[in-house]
């Protein structure tokens, strides 16, 4: 019998982008807060992370509902007032440990899949820094 | 442009509402508003009536069905794998096989069928279940082949 489907490998990505996506989120507060728009767009011009813009809005909520993030609401330059999300300390030690533990995770992943994980880790790091 | 006039999004926001149904009404009104200010800014841009730049966002967004489904609060931990656990069909089939005996062909069927059941239940982590029913199936399918050899043998020849 089958234990592994073929759509196994993307399953397991789709589940890792999953958990993952929430810190993405708090990681682009990290230097300060975003409006949901420029949130949505950033996340979505990731290569591979978001699949549809529409399903950030719900983590969005559900992060404030935890307490992780705050918001604000703010007048723009041009039409309605916007709302900006900013981490709150909860947010911040969420964060934090997140980072670590994913560094050592995706180092542990990187070494035994990846042939040539210096050049693959090299360009994921810039990306996120921008 | 402004989307609150638009008819694609008009028909957009409906469907959200509807998908959204089973939310709570200040969830659903929050994601509503959301999605709305969202068009908004993206459509700042565009002139009024331009059908191909909203559809371009809509498609960007997902379909509204999408959307209220992430909005559904995720089961608990450690619950997934019982909501989405089924009876394994093969668990079923020895469990028939081995009650209809087919002229001892069942019975065999039963025992094969039983075995592989729950060899899988096993490695289902969870998502299956019906290991009883394998049991089950094993033990009538042993009993369906070896009663009627012992039967056979007990018989004085010659009564065949």
């Amino acid at each position: 019998m089958l234990y592994m489907e073929p759509g196994q490998a993307r399953n397991t990505v789709s589940q890792l982008r999953k958990g993952t996506l929430e810190y993405c989120v708090l990681a682009l507060l990290r230097d300060g807060r975003r409006y949901a728009f420029e949130l949505v767009r950033t996340l979505s011009e990731a290569d591979g992370l978001v699949v549809s813009e529409g399903t950030i809005y719900p983590l969005l909520s559900r992060l404030r509902r935890d307490r992780l993030v705050s918001t604000s609401w703010q007048e723009s330059e041009a039409g309605p007032p916007r709302r900006y999300y900013q981490l709150t300390d909860a947010g911040k030690r969420a964060l934090a440990d997140f980072s670590d533990e994913w560094t050592r995770f995706r180092d542990a992943v990187d070494a035994l899949v990846a042939p040539q994980a210096e050049t693959t880790q090299g360009e994921q790091g810039d990306e996120r820094a921008r | 442009m402004n989307v609150h006039a638009d008819p694609l999004v008009d028909d957009y926001l409906r469907r959200l509402d509807a998908a959204a149904s089973a939310l709570p009404a200040h969830r659903r009104e929050e994601l509503a508003a959301q999605i709305r200010d969202h068009l908004q800014e993206a459509l700042r841009q565009a002139p009024a009536g331009d059908k191909a730049a909203v559809r371009t966002v809509l498609e960007r967004l997902g379909t509204p069905e999408e959307i209220a489904a992430a909005a559904a609060d995720p089961p608990p931990p450690g619950q997934p794998a019982a909501a989405f656990s089924q009876v394994n069909g093969l668990a079923i089939a020895s469990l028939v096989l081995a009650v209809l005996w087919f002229a001892g062909i069942g019975a065999v069927l039963a025992l094969v069928f039983g075995y592989r059941a729950r060899s899988q239940i096993k490695n289902s982590a969870g998502t299956q279940t019906g290991s009883g029913l394998a049991t089950a199936g094993i033990i009538l399918g042993w009993i369906g082949i070896t009663l009627p050899v012992v039967i056979l043998w007990a018989l004085p020849p010659g009564k065949l």
